[in-house]
């Protein structure tokens, strides 16, 4: 049986979340230059306040179909609130210190938001069973998808669309692409930034609780842990698609997703290769890959649709 | 001001992460000073108790706890009081090595359980072997930490002071190669390890074993056990035609694993050790974690006695938490080290001798009594000498004992 | 304390415990009564008194009797039996083909008699008979000399080389009957590997 397509298939959707996360990176750093390392706790939040939603809110045995858009809600206002917060209480009276300050804070916060759920979340000392979309695996000739992954295929293009179309066509959006090209000008012309720096990190929280929620499906499983790696792969993925730029971002995703399910895949057939081949080495594939694009291309694979200030 | 409030805040970042993580990783030990009086002896207790296996780490700390505070009531050693100091190593080889260098530091800490990493034990073993400190660990399964690196060939004992309550993976793993060779009839294998010592360890002598039987290897992957994606692992088993797949490693991957290896649809078994043997791994596996099968350490707890009152023991202790698959390893292995300690009291007149470590680390070699998991006492290489294990199924939600071995050679 | 109540009973304050002058004292005659009754069924109401007193007594003795701790449920036979090892013998009652025996001892430690119903190993080309034929009872704190005398039925179903075999034994004793796997060692392992090898080299059978 060709493995090819299924492989593929599996990229993709891996590509997908990473890509909804690295949305959050790209925005808030083309906006205010500042790598959010808390960005990947606001994604886990998010899947623990859908988590939260299900568990304690709704009715016991709440048909999914239901309670999937409430959960949604659920994990956006809990990443929001605590991406707002963190931008207001942490980064916002920060913003003309060094641009270390912002760094080292952000890392910190990361720590206290994992260490929070640890500590206070009921049973979050081990992992947590998400709730699944009942019904079977559906097989397009050698692929299979499971129902968890269709949410992802379906809101990730969807969820991408409407923030091109907010991006580019409202006030708001260009207001932010104004902000992203030179703060200090965008605020002569009368654009309030601070609220547009606002918008930026309310955004990216949205999109990581829409990871969030996919996350849980996909796996079907939480814990307080998960936005670590994943945010750490998220951040390669606006790195590799071009940081600052939302269509890299999601771009950035899915070559890192595919690329590292095919390095898991394949590379193990080449000659000589057998013991690089595993899935612990897809990461250093994936990671040799950003090397070889940054060496080629250092603004990333779309970087020049930014204005690059860095 | 900017200056001022930017360190204000990161200082308040760092209290705040600061005190969450000490929230979780200091043990409550209130109540040990109101003792009979006389001396106190510490006991030390290395394992996860955050992150991914702190299940089965917290496990170990509560049991550890249960026989120190059981001593304490009922007197055991006449004069000492014993405590338990537990120290987080989140499963990392470099923390466990500063928790083992903190242990050796305090004075009266006079043994020390622990860990449940093979990999963390090679990182503590020598620091406790310089101070002649005994570590007895309730759960370490590779046979090297006892009979050295080349265990296969020529057995030779690497530290003195290094002793384990557990069964090894130079049996545990073979004993699965056979169960599913000749009792599942499953001839084609997908193994699969997470690269660290306890799993690599284990699917090695697995894989050893199956290949005698006579059985076929078709796959070999090893996985990033820092991610919860397999789904290009999963597609590679299916594509395989595996008719079973053997994972040597823990159960937050495994179960992960098990799950999207039965979605990608190849509908074949996960067979995997004593890491996997929680109820976690049950829930994390799903639905369709049925039929998968776990050798673990010991003899099923409804069959000994003394395993049952352990169990109504530690219920009404009220721990939080599950003793989980080493509670009663743990239980035993921190008697093991009170039952020395009480040898080298008794020995020195009722007070504890200038070199306790020395002579409770002699002592450990001497010591037999009937534990929570049977008869308790070690081999001339540190190792338990009762060897027993079982197959355990994943039924209707929960593991049920399907073969148990001895060994006796 | 002076003035506090009338010094004299007034109307009311006559202490209800005294009895009526004019009131016949009841108890009085009740007892009257019991003499009476006593003196009619004099015999009767002895034999019931001892009877009575006689039961209370037994009663208090079997109830108070030095209390016998319920015996201790019997152990599960595979953790008081214990199988090793001996060596490689001759095989009983002529040579057969690709046929091998070993002699193992098997130990009971405690609790009641412990039978040994079957005993088996692994290998599907492989098959088994002991001396002395199962099944046969062990009694605690003795042991006894099994060969295990094994037959070789299909060398394609034999491995080559056995890494760290085991017989499976089945127990009985008063609490359970279970199947043990007795893995007995490094040396049965090589000694049955050099075994089948023979067993399966010469084409004689």
């Amino acid at each position: 049986m060709n493995e090819l397509p299924q492989q593929l298939v599996n990229g993709l959707l891996l590509g997908s979340m990473y890509g909804l996360v690295a949305i959050g990176y790209t925005m808030v750093y083309g906006i205010v230059q500042l790598i959010n390392f808390a960005h990947g706790e606001i994604f886990m939040t998010g899947a623990f306040g859908a988590l939260t939603v299900y568990l304690y809110i709704l009715p016991n045995g709440t048909s999914m179909w239901i309670a999937l858009p409430l959960m949604l809600i659920g994990a956006a206002l809990v990443s929001t609130t605590i991406a707002v917060g963190a931008e207001r209480f942490a980064y916002r009276p920060l913003r003309n210190a060094p641009r270390l300050a912002p760094l080292i804070t952000a890392i910190g916060l990361s720590l206290a938001l994992q260490q929070a759920v640890w500590a206070w979340y009921p049973h979050a000392k081990s992992a947590l069973t998400f709730p699944e979309i009942p019904g079977g695996p559906f097989h397009i000739g050698d692929v299979t998808i499971q129902t968890g992954d269709i949410f992802l295929l379906v809101v990730a293009p969807i969820s991408m669309g409407v923030l091109a179309y907010f991006v580019m066509k409202t006030r708001t959006g260009r207001g932010m692409q104004a902000t992203a090209q030179d703060p200090d000008t965008a605020k002569l012309m009368g654009i309030n930034t601070d609220r547009i720096i606002v918008v930026a990190f309310a955004l990216g929280a949205i999109f990581a609780a829409i990871g969030g929620v996919a996350y849980g499906l996909k796996y079907g499983q939480i814990d307080f842990r998960m936005g670590f790696i994943l945010g750490l792969k998220a951040f390669t993925a606006a790195v590799l698609g071009g940081i600052g730029n939302i269509y890299g971002a999601m771009i950035g995703g899915l070559v890192l997703g595919v690329a590292e399910t095919l390095a898991t895949a394949y590379i193990a057939d080449i000659p000589g290769m057998d013991q690089f081949g595993s899935q612990s080495w897809a990461d250093v594939w994936a990671f040799v890959l950003l090397i070889l694009v940054l060496l080629f291309r250092p603004q990333g694979l779309l970087g020049e649709r930014v204005a690059d200030r860095a | 001001m900017r200056q001022r409030s930017l360190i204000a805040i990161t200082a308040a970042l760092a209290a705040g992460a600061l005190t969450l993580t000490a929230c979780g990783s200091r043990d409550e030990d209130g109540g040990s000073d109101s003792g009979s009086g006389g001396t106190t002896v510490t006991i030390g207790v290395d394992a996860p108790l955050t992150g991914d296996l702190s299940a089965l780490g917290l496990g170990i700390k509560n049991s550890a706890d249960l026989a120190a505070k059981t001593a304490n009531k009922e007197k055991v050693v006449d004069g000492v009081t014993f405590k338990v100091e537990a120290l987080d190593d989140q499963a990392q080889p470099s923390s466990g090595q500063q928790n083992a260098t903190k242990f050796v530091a305090d004075k009266n800490v006079l043994g020390v359980v622990g860990p449940l990493n093979s990999s963390v034990a090679e990182s503590m073993q020598k620091v406790f072997d310089d101070a002649k400190l005994v570590e007895v660990s309730p759960a370490n399964t590779n046979p090297a930490l006892t009979q050295g690196t080349d265990w296969q060939t020529s057995k030779a004992r690497p530290y003195k002071s290094y002793f384990r309550t557990s069964t090894t993976d130079a049996i545990q793993g073979p004993f699965a190669a056979q169960y599913v060779y000749n009792d599942s009839k499953k001839k084609k294998v997908f193994v699969i390890d997470d690269k660290k010592t306890y799993g690599a360890g284990l699917a090695a002598t697995f894989t050893d074993e199956f290949k005698k039987l006579g059985g076929t290897v078709v796959g070999t992957e090893h996985i990033n056990p820092d991610t919860k994606d397999f789904s290009a692992v999963a597609t590679k088993v299916k594509n395989s035609g595996a008719d079973v797949v053997y994972y040597g490693g823990e159960y937050p991957q495994a179960g992960p694993l098990s799950k999207q290896i039965k979605a990608a649809g190849a509908k074949v078994p996960l067979v995997g050790g004593d890491g996997i043997y929680s109820a976690d791994f049950i829930k994390l596996a799903g639905a369709s974690g049925g039929g998968d099968l776990a050798t673990s350490v010991g003899a099923p707890v409804e069959e000994l006695a003394s395993a049952k009152e352990f169990v109504a023991n530690y219920k009404n202790a009220g721990y939080k938490e599950a003793y989980e698959a080493y509670g009663g390893y743990s239980y035993d292995s921190t008697w093991a080290i009170i039952e020395a300690v009480k040898k080298v009291v008794e020995d020195n007149d009722g007070k504890l001798p200038d070199d306790a470590r020395a002579q409770v680390a002699a002592a450990m070699q001497g010591v037999s009594f009937d534990g929570v998991t049977g008869k308790v006492s070690f081999d001339e290489y540190g190792d338990a000498t009762n060897k027993q294990l079982t197959v355990y199924a994943v039924e209707n939600g929960d593991w049920k004992a399907v073969k148990s071995g001895t060994y006796t050679g | 304390m002076s003035g506090v109540g009338p010094v004299e009973p007034g109307e009311g304050t006559r202490a209800w415990d005294t009895d009526e002058p004019g009131a016949p004292p009841p108890p009085r005659r009740s007892r009257e009564r019991l003499a009476l009754w006593y003196s009619l069924h004099r015999r009767a109401a002895l034999t019931t008194a001892t009877a009575a007193v006689l039961l209370a007594g037994g009663g208090y003795l079997y109830a108070t009797r030095p209390q016998e701790p319920p015996p201790p449920a019997a152990p599960y036979p595979a953790q008081v039996v214990d199988v090793t090892y001996l060596e490689q013998v001759a095989t009983p009652m002529g040579v057969r083909p690709r046929t091998f025996s070993f002699a193992v001892v098997l130990s009971v430690a405690s609790g009641p008699p412990v039978t040994v119903t079957r005993i088996a190993q692994p290998y599907a080309g492989v098959s088994v008979t002991s001396a002395p034929q199962a099944p046969f009872p062990t009694k605690a704190g003795s042991s006894r000399k099994i060969v295990v005398t094994m037959r070789v039925t299909d060398c394609g179903k034999t491995p080559k080389s056995a890494g760290l075999p085991f017989l499976d034994v089945t127990l009985r004793n008063s609490r359970a009957i279970q199947v043990q796997s007795y893995i007995l060692g490094a040396r049965y392992a090589q000694d049955l590997s050099e075994a089948l090898q023979v067993a399966c080299s010469n084409d004689t059978g």
